[in-house]
């Protein structure tokens, strides 16, 4: 188990070598590929070739890209420093450099941003875990039922809905229309935690609603699927009552797939609720990669793409190593 | 292109041996697969609903200059006489929805909504549809490759697999989009509208592959071991019969069930980056533009959000409905 | 000035008397007093409303995005420079009244507008007395020099304009490299720590107004070295005026607090009202006017205007109407057309484009008569002192475009059928409706135009303001915006139609490329005019020659719809910058 866990997290480590590799790569070479140039980006408006050099030296953006991403590395690692002389400034580590926009540290741009994108992605993924397997369960056990058709239509509908389009809708019912939700905005949880929620109900909905229905259709077809199995019969069989049946064997069959794709759901949004930051313009990461590529900040997309990449797979870990303690049948060699 | 339907039959239509594996072989004799499929779908009502909207869909797309030419106006066309000069929004109630503008028309330019909805479907299904192809194709490809082969082929192809997974894909495909957009001369011999739906069709084939490459590899795995496999190896089939012969008409069906699956997740992914800015060249119609435009005047103007919204919604919701009925046709264990 | 939305660098907006801005019925636009003036439609614009001497209170400032830049020797935003005259205080500065007067300059650190000797080569400003930064310590001439000096340090600290503008006037300034690497400038005497003494290689009457940008604001240069220095200044900046930082979180709270060390009577311009004056920084647009509209703000900063629904709770309910204005920003808005991208080369092709434009099209995507302003028919802003009404390319009597005449035009430039080029447009904000609506309007003589949309971050300094990509990319169509940075005739000609000022390794705003000797000796007379109705005589010739060539289709004359929080003291539209004068804002509660 250890040695797996080991091996894994050596994986990881590659992992984002290569998704920090490949997006150097693309921020790189793309621009070079179309005919552009990314120091002309911060160069001002009184930018001439002079001037272009010395921001380009400035940015780092002079060297040979391995020498660029070599030095990147060694920053999240080591820690570097930028610049010389009396202007010199350390990036302590793990230093992922400094935005080309702001001169502000990438790193504390980022864990700024954390405490928005966390708040909406943990609260909208306990409101859709919940929702939708309480649903998907009932639904499951009605079968055929009104209650069962009316549930799947729902979740149909929400598969279907992208979040830009609910949101808005939400926003237009219930912060213009009927203005119970006044003025939608992130206000911070240590301000007032009141506030802090109030502002997160539409964002939670709307993102846990796309979501709630997949679970939902997901559970159910799970439950289906394992009450048809022959162990519930055989445990029918002895004679346990249904409820029984289906807590103590039902149940944990059907719900492990589910716990897997909710570890790797909930991983890939810590990365950045992009379009639901968008909609509701909270300043989360998914809101500050989406400035950042605009501007062609690189730091930042780079910082970004690693922080998300990074959810994704220590996601997918958690979730193989709590496998092994749900499902007792996988083992790690 | 046709409709999936029409597509469906023959692409199950195989090989004897499809029959011969598939375990409701047993429950229902005599009947091939295709044939059983068939017949649940034709039952499943919903399902054929999906499907007929489908047909129409792409019916109007397809058709979209001469609907457009009866019932709206060029889509590209300003009727700035139509809206009210200081708030720039339709002059009438509903969006200005009447006989003659049958969704209304647009804030600020007068644009013809109907129009541009028609227009919009063109792209929006073109994207999907060909980015499916391309992350079936290349998904196919190589989780057969994968799944056959094994050992250093397999991981390789198993590991590429999983880092791609591990991609904050709309991060990447924005930046691409963007990069793309930078952009304003021509690559690879593309430019304007063209090359923007090209990258689309790239970022968003390309990122996919890998869903539909474990799918199939995990097929392929188990086929690999079944007894008719065996059997025509014994016989001294080469890998090539094996693998275009035996295994292909074995992969068709859940191939075809997750193709279904992913054009409205592909549509979807095109009408986010198109509502993020990098999607489709302006001024080409796209629903996700269109709804990206109406973030600025939904609060005074709902009907301009709620018309690419709703168009969004039908589409995916009959591919998602097709996809489940498909689904529900071709696995044995279903409907039991 | 060129960045539609975000850059807004002093915009001239000298407001004239009968000028089109007076048209909401405020009676105070006649006199270009400080005469205040009770809250109505249009009232901040020439007149002070709610004028107060009420000292305490906490004024709530919104703002979108972060400033470029705290860095005086950085910023280059127009909302940036006028905010910053609260804490801030710089050699010169813009006279805090209402009316045309605020497009004046007037002592601030130096006790009045410099001393000229030396056939006007020599400029001397004495400083005043009590002037100190927050520290406490006094504010030396040397101060202001290293300021100076350190806006030539594009390696460290690039962006700002001094070093665009000082490195042409001051001698050796063209080969000086900034503080950090070339020492010292000798132009810049600083011996007598009560005075600085400019030697200039040539007489430039501007210079009192180039001293009101922030990059005369004093730095002490001790406080610019190690972790706090260089580029890390703009996050430690030390104060001079009334006001000092209190909290600075970048991107989300600027909060400033009284600066105990200032003292009144070394500064005649500033009231110093309220006790703290608030800003939160990275809000939603619809956001920020919501706050406004319910008073929980008192006002935005970046004065680009409202959102549509903001607008139209504004403009359809009368309480809230008299707590807007709708001012005139300087700013002319036009279609730059290319002469060095084929067929634009020829005059009649460019003219076939200046009349099949629909300029009703174009003036509805900059958001209509009053988010967008009137509609432009040439290229001086009504608000300027030389403007005299021209219209070379009547667009027919509902300004959809004369298609008539730009067929002609098409056939004379052997193009009958029409021809292909591009536009080039930032894609944020509303560049893109802009092109579409350009686009949608050539199209019908059979001029067809494709949209290149990029960051705005790009498409000044990489995309239109470099020729040779300009040339490369065929970028014959450009969407552009232009307002001065001092509010002079010059200051707004000079960058974009002398054909001396073109910038060929980029940062070009002459986009088209206008070279005319005809012009380039018309701004040279002008330039050295002394009497002010033979010089704007000279500056209206050069609008009208500008548009014979046709480089440049105006559309619009820019307004924008604004709102004052009704508990706001002494506010008017300041005509330097085109919007708000945050100097003297005060609250009545």
């Amino acid at each position: 188990m250890g040695r797996f866990v080991i091996r894994r997290l050596l994986g990881v480590v590659v992992l984002m070598f290569i998704v920090s590799a490949a997006t150097f790569a693309v921020f790189f070479l793309g621009p070079k590929f179309v005919g552009a140039d990314v120091a002309r980006n911060f160069c001002g408006r009184v930018c001439n070739e002079q001037s272009l050099v010395e921001v380009k030296a400035k940015l780092g953006l002079d060297k040979p890209i391995y020498d660029q991403y070599g030095a990147y590395v060694k920053g999240i690692f080591v820690g570097r420093t930028f610049g010389s002389g009396e202007t010199a400034r350390d990036c302590p580590v793990p230093c992922l450099g400094y935005s080309f926009k702001t001169d502000l540290p990438v790193w504390n741009q980022m864990t700024d941003r954390l405490p928005v994108t966390f708040s909406l992605a943990i609260g909208a993924g306990l409101i859709w875990l919940v929702s939708g397997v309480a649903v998907g369960i009932l639904s499951a056990l009605r079968r055929g039922t009104l209650f069962d058709r009316a549930a799947m239509s729902v979740a149909l509908a929400g598969v279907s809905l992208p979040v830009y389009f609910t949101g808005l809708v939400a926003l237009s019912v219930f912060s213009y229309k009927f203005k119970w939700f006044v003025n939608v905005h992130y206000s911070g949880f240590t301000d007032n935690p009141a506030e802090w929620a109030k502002n997160l109900v539409l964002p939670w909905i709307c993102l846990a609603f796309l979501y709630a229905a997949t679970y939902a259709r997901l559970t159910r077809a799970n439950m289906l699927e394992t009450m048809g199995e022959d162990y519930i019969r055989t445990a029918r069989a002895k004679g346990l009552p249904e409820k029984v049946v289906i807590r103590k064997h039902g149940f944990r069959a059907a719900l492990t797939p589910i716990v897997t794709i909710f570890g790797l759901d909930l991983g890939g949004l810590l990365g950045g609720a992009i379009l639901t930051e968008s909609v509701f313009g909270f300043p989360g990461v998914g809101k500050l990669a989406v400035d950042a590529i605009g501007q062609q900040d690189l730091p930042v997309i780079l910082g970004v793409t690693l922080f998300a990449g990074f959810f994704i797979v220590m996601a997918n870990l958690i979730v193989d190593v709590l496998y092994a303690y749900v499902d007792p049948r996988v083992r790690y060699s | 292109m046709t409709a999936p339907l029409d597509v469906e039959p023959s692409a199950l239509s195989a090989d004897p041996d499809a029959v011969t594996n598939a375990e409701s072989s047993k429950a229902v004799e005599g009947r091939s697969l295709k044939q059983i499929a068939w017949m649940r779908l034709k039952r499943d009502k919903v399902a054929l609903g999906g499907a007929v909207v489908i047909v129409l869909l792409i019916l109007i797309a397809v058709f979209a200059p001469l609907i457009v030419k009866a019932l709206g106006h060029p889509p590209n066309d300003f009727h700035e006489d139509l809206l009210d000069p200081t708030l720039l929004t339709p002059k009438h109630k509903y969006g200005g929805i009447n006989g003659s503008y049958l969704l209304g028309v647009e804030p600020v330019n007068g644009r013809d909504i109907f129009s541009r909805i028609v227009y919009g479907a063109r792209i929006s299904l073109l994207t999907a549809f060909l980015a499916t192809v391309l992350s079936v194709t290349i998904g196919t490809v190589l989780g057969i490759t994968a799944g056959f082969f094994g050992g250093w082929v397999d991981g390789l192809i198993s590991r590429t697999m999983d880092i791609l997974l591990a991609f904050p894909l709309l991060v990447f495909a924005i930046s691409i989009g963007t990069v793309i957009q930078t952009a304003n001369g021509a690559v690879l011999g593309l430019s304007g509208t063209s090359l923007s739906v090209a990258t689309l069709i790239f970022i968003i084939g390309f990122f996919n592959w890998p869903y539909i490459g474990r799918i199939v590899r995990g097929q392929t795995l188990s086929l690999r071991e079944k007894e008719f496999v065996d059997a025509a190896r014994s016989l001294g089939a080469s890998n090539g019969h094996i693998i275009f012969k035996q295994l292909l008409p074995n992969l068709a069906a859940p191939v075809l069930v997750y193709s279904t699956l992913i054009i409205p997740s592909n549509i979807l992914f095109e009408a986010a980056l198109s509502f993020l800015g990098v999607g489709v060249r302006r001024p080409t119609p796209s629903w996700g533009s269109m709804l990206s435009d109406a973030v600025a005047t939904y609060s005074i103007d709902p009907i301009f959000m709620i018309v690419p919204g709703v168009a969004l919604l039908i589409t995916v919701m009959a591919f998602n409905l097709l996809g489940d009925g498909l689904r529900d046709a071709l696995d044995p264990r279903a409907g039991r | 000035m060129s960045r539609n939305k975000l850059v807004k660098a002093g915009s001239v907006a000298a407001v004239l008397a009968l000028g089109a801005a007076a048209c909401g019925g405020s009676s105070s636009g006649s006199k270009p007093t400080s005469t205040g003036v009770k809250a109505t439609y249009n009232a901040a614009i020439g007149g002070v409303v709610n004028k107060s001497t009420k000292v305490g209170g906490t004024i709530n400032y919104v703002a979108s995005s972060d400033f470029d830049s705290l860095d005086p020797a950085r910023t280059y935003y127009a909302y940036s420079w006028d905010y910053q005259r609260i804490y801030q205080r710089t050699l010169m500065m813009f006279k805090p009244v209402a009316g045309k007067d605020g497009a004046s300059v007037t002592g601030d650190l130096a006790t009045g507008a410099g001393a000229l000797s030396d056939g006007g080569k020599t400029v001397t400003y004495t400083l005043r007395d009590g002037i100190t930064f927050e520290t406490g310590a006094a504010i030396k001439s040397a101060d202001i020099k290293y300021a100076l000096e350190r806006s030539f340090a594009q390696d460290v600290i690039n962006g700002g304009p001094g070093a665009t503008y000082l490195s042409p006037i001051l001698v050796g300034g063209k080969t000086y490299k900034g503080p950090y690497k070339g020492g010292d400038l000798a132009s810049i005497d600083a011996t007598d720590p009560k005075k600085i003494v400019f030697h200039l290689t040539k007489a430039f009457a501007d210079f009192d107004y180039l001293m009101a940008l922030p990059i005369s604001t004093p730095v002490p240069k001790a406080s610019d070295t190690g972790r706090n220095g260089g580029a890390n200044y703009q996050f430690h900046v030390v104060s001079s005026g009334p006001y000092k930082i209190a909290t600075y979180q970048p991107g989300k709270v600027l909060n400033l607090v009284r600066n105990t060390a200032w003292k009144k009577d070394s500064d005649p311009n500033r009231l110093a009202l309220p006790d703290k004056i608030n800003l939160i920084e990275g809000l939603d647009s619809a956001d920020e006017d919501q706050r406004v509209l319910a008073g929980s703000a008192d006002m935005e900063i970046e004065g680009t205007g409202v959102q549509q629904d903001a607008q139209s709770k504004i403009l359809t309910n009368p309480t809230n109407k008299v707590n807007a204005d709708n001012p005139s920003t300087g700013f002319t808005r036009y279609i730059s057309i290319q002469q060095t991208v084929a067929p634009l080369d020829n005059v009649h092709c460019r003219r076939a484009v200046q009349y099949a434009a629909d300029k009703v099209a174009l003036q509805f995507s900059r958001g209509g008569p009053i988010a967008g302003g009137d509609v432009a028919t040439q290229l001086t802003p009504p608000n300027l002192s030389s403007y005299k009404k021209i219209d070379p390319y009547p667009s027919g009597s509902d300004n959809k475009g004369d298609l008539a005449k730009a067929k002609d035009e098409l056939k004379q430039c052997g193009k009958p059928s029409g021809f292909t080029t591009k536009i080039a447009t930032s894609n944020k904000g509303k560049g893109p409706k802009t092109a579409e609506a350009l686009q949608q309007g050539l199209k019908r003589v059979g001029i067809n135009a494709q949209i290149v949309a990029v960051d705005p971050s790009t498409y000044y300094s990489g995309v239109i303001g470099l020729p040779s990509n300009v040339k490369k990319q065929g970028l014959g169509l450009a969407v552009a915006g232009w307002g001065p940075d001092f509010p002079t005739p010059y200051g707004f000609f000079e960058s974009i139609v002398d054909g001396r000022a073109i910038k060929k390794d980029g940062g070009n705003s002459n986009y088209a490329e206008l070279n005319d000797p005809a012009i380039n000796s018309l701004i040279d007379q002008a330039g050295s005019e002394t009497d002010a109705s033979k010089r704007n005589d000279l500056w209206a010739q050069v609008d009208q020659k500008v548009m014979d060539a046709a480089v440049i289709l105006p559309f619009v004359a820019d307004k924008a719809l604004t709102y004052r929080g009704p508990r706001l003291t002494n506010v008017y539209i300041n005509q330097a910058f085109g919007i708000y004068d945050f100097v003297n804002i005060g609250v009545t509660s």
